[in-house]
């Protein structure tokens, strides 16, 4: 999908200039079974991950709305059930963001590698340098003399 | 009109300290910042824990600091509930976007969604969402520096805001993504060591026993006049204004610009996400420490400090300082109040540095570059329109600080910034990553629902009439009580994301969905950090 989207001539100087996108082929990529699993994998966990935190997060927010007396209740001394859960929003936090960050580098990461391995190829900095050139010199050539 | 206070030539020797520090990173950095990718993105060759480092100094404002202990200090829970918030919000930012925006973007948030949807639409949309975040958090740093120089140095508001706004253009204009990352990270160390210090102080005055200073802080909030509670209910009165605030909060920070900007500095999306825990980490630790200090005000200063911490009870933390150095007039004092006021001073000038940058991208990079030059001028012309932007922004920001004075209300400010980043640029941005259908009339339609309907709820809120809903000298209206719009304006940006896109025929942008997607989730394709 090389080609500017809509006929309107605008400039896509951000992403030709950049993205090798014209021989990759991304809905094969984005078909395939490696890609489909990155997807699924990473979803199996964010997804539940997110509702789970906001969830969490958001109940605390509502309770300290509306549940005044129950958040304010001792739990040992001067430390109030608003407090224990406000603390363990910060467990929760550092905890989810471990959690991410170990599945992403030991199961995402590999994955995603393997998805566009086929690929990788035409995404090197010769590759895209090569590209470059190729363009640089079709444009010289189609246009007027310019100085 | 403005009484001129005694100078205290502590803190100022502690200011030059600072600034010549952040002076020298500029300088150095300034041989650094001659391309695009230099300037907004420090040729993505910041290490993860740098960028987290960085995360934590861009984000870490003022109000974080001197704001929220203050809050704590006067009403106790209350106050606390905008730390988790703001902290947990980061956890929105490392699901949704941080990773994806590494892989899908290039310098700015316009950059995603131009990406697949029609580019000059989508970038002016992009940046009426970015200038407005920016413009409106911009002058509430602003205000708030002067405000607290003006009180812990002792010159005046007009003249704190010129330094302050004068430094931030330094560092942006000479140094660019390079300096600004660097002021932020030197800013983030010193916060961190500031708040613990303090924190032993305070906390050697309990035996190091947590539990026994919710005891003393809760029995010098006992005190008459207190509004101090170990519950819920002393500030944040109305519940419903209070979920709205908890909404605004979380998902504010994954559309503030400044921070997703940062995303663009690594060299890739490992690093991107390990940045994001890094963060996490040290905003947990700060946030964690802001109760240590609020209620170690509350018990030492007790009740009679009230009116020394001013409005707000910001100035709290430095007298609290103070207090723990030996007492006003000390030695040890003046030093403790000096270091903290330093501090302060420091963490201001990084988060208006890191919001000027990302207001100078919107404007050279998206509105300059790609719709006035139509992508045909050249990177070094970019980056000079993007020097110029900075000088004029910061222009504004500081003109506009000094006419509206002390009256602006800098609390009001930053969470209209935050309502306006959850409810316009958030939505937006998750759907063109996400959404396959999703199309140029959505974001544009998404962007402008969000921003004006969290600017005109803004407008009516009670806040802004000065009174309770309906109070009778004050015109406020009757039917609407909400001081947070974010309960009713993110919906509503969703909404309007979605009915644009639903209720137009454009289709062509599900084809570009499929090279986003893929390269979003893989990072091939995806923009090299600059070689050296």
């Amino acid at each position: 999908m090389a080609e500017p989207l809509a006929p309107t001539g605008e400039s896509h100087a951000a992403r030709t200039d950049d993205a090798p996108h014209r021989e990759i082929d991304w809905e094969a990529i984005e078909a395939s079974a490696e890609f489909q699993e990155l997807v699924r994998t990473r979803r199996s966990f964010v997804v539940p991950a997110t509702i789970f935190f906001l969830t969490w997060y958001m109940g605390f927010i509502v309770l300290t709305a509306y549940a005044e007396d129950f958040m304010s209740e001792r739990v040992y001394e001067g430390l109030t059930v608003g407090y224990c859960l406000a603390l363990s929003q910060f467990v929760m936090v550092l905890v989810l963001g471990i959690m991410y960050l170990r599945r992403a580098d030991r199961v995402y990461d590999p994955l995603a590698a393997k998805a566009i391995e086929r690929w990788t190829y035409l995404d090197t900095d010769e590759a895209r340098a090569g590209q470059a050139e190729e363009r640089r010199f079709v444009t010289a050539r189609s246009e007027v003399p310019s100085r | 009109m403005i009484v001129a206070a005694t100078i205290n030539t502590t803190a100022v020797v502690v200011f030059a300290v600072i600034l010549a520090i952040t002076l020298g990173i500029t300088y150095w950095a300034s041989k650094r910042a001659s391309s695009t990718a230099q300037f907004y993105a420090a040729g993505r060759g910041i290490t993860g824990s740098q960028n987290g480092l960085a995360i934590s100094g861009d984000y870490l404002s003022a109000a974080s600091f001197l704001g929220i202990a203050g809050l704590i200090y006067l009403y106790g829970f209350d106050g606390f509930l905008y730390s988790i918030g703001f902290l947990v919000a980061f956890l929105t930012v490392m699901f949704l976007l941080a990773e994806r925006m590494r892989n899908a973007g290039k310098y700015t948030i316009a950059d995603v969604l131009a990406f697949r949807l029609r580019e000059r639409p989508a970038r002016v949309a992009a940046a009426i969402g970015t200038l407005n975040v920016a413009a409106f958090y911009l002058i509430a740093q602003m205000v708030g520096a002067g405000v607290l120089i003006e009180k812990l140095v002792g010159i005046n508001f007009t003249l704190s805001v010129l330094i302050t706004g004068t430094f931030m253009l330094c560092y942006v204009v000479f140094g660019g993504m390079v300096a600004t990352t660097w002021v932020q990270i030197v800013k983030a160390v010193l916060l961190m060591v500031g708040i613990v210090v303090m924190s032993i102080f305070v906390l050697n005055k309990v035996g190091f026993n947590p539990i026994e200073l919710f005891n003393r802080a809760e029995a010098a909030g006992k005190a008459e006049d207190s509004t101090f509670s170990l519950g819920p209910g002393t500030f944040l009165k109305n519940p419903i204004d209070t979920v709205s605030l908890g909404l605004a909060l979380v998902l504010g920070t994954a559309g503030l610009p400044h921070i997703l900007m940062r995303f663009f500095t690594v060299p890739n999306a490992k690093a991107a996400r390990s940045s994001v825990v890094t963060a996490m980490f040290i905003i947990g630790f700060f946030y964690l420490l802001t109760t240590v200090i609020g209620f170690g005000a509350r018990a030492i200063l007790g009740q009679k400090g009230v009116e020394a911490a001013g409005k707000g009870g910001n100035l709290a933390a430095p007298n609290l300082a103070e207090n723990l150095g030996g007492g006003a007039g000390t030695t040890g004092g003046d030093l403790f109040l000096a270091v903290i006021a330093g501090i302060a001073f420091a963490t201001i000038l990084a988060v208006v540095a890191g919001l000027v940058l990302s207001a100078s991208s919107a404007v050279a990079h998206d509105v300059w570059s790609s719709i006035i030059r139509k992508g045909q001028n050249s990177d070094h012309e970019e980056v000079v329109a993007a020097k110029v932007a900075a000088l004029s922004i910061g222009a504004i920001a500081m003109a506009i600080a000094i006419l509206g004075g002390e009256g602006l209300n800098i609390s009001f400010m930053v969470g209209l910034a935050f309502a306006i980043a959850a409810s316009a640029n958030f939505p937006a941005l998750l759907l063109a990553l996400t959404w396959p259908r999703f199309n140029t009339v959505g974001a544009v339609t998404g962007v402008l629902t969000g921003v004006i309907s969290a600017l005109g709820l803004i407008i009516i809120s009670p806040i802004v009439w000065g009174g309770a809903p309906g109070a009778p000298d004050t015109g406020a209206f009757t039917w609407y009580d909400l001081n947070n719009p974010g309960l009713i304006s993110i919906p509503l940006g969703f909404l309007g994301c979605f009915l644009g896109t639903v209720l137009s025929t454009e289709r062509e942008t599900e084809r570009s969905f499929h090279e986003l997607y893929v390269r979003s989730e893989t990072g091939l394709g995806a923009e090299r950090a600059v070689a050296r």
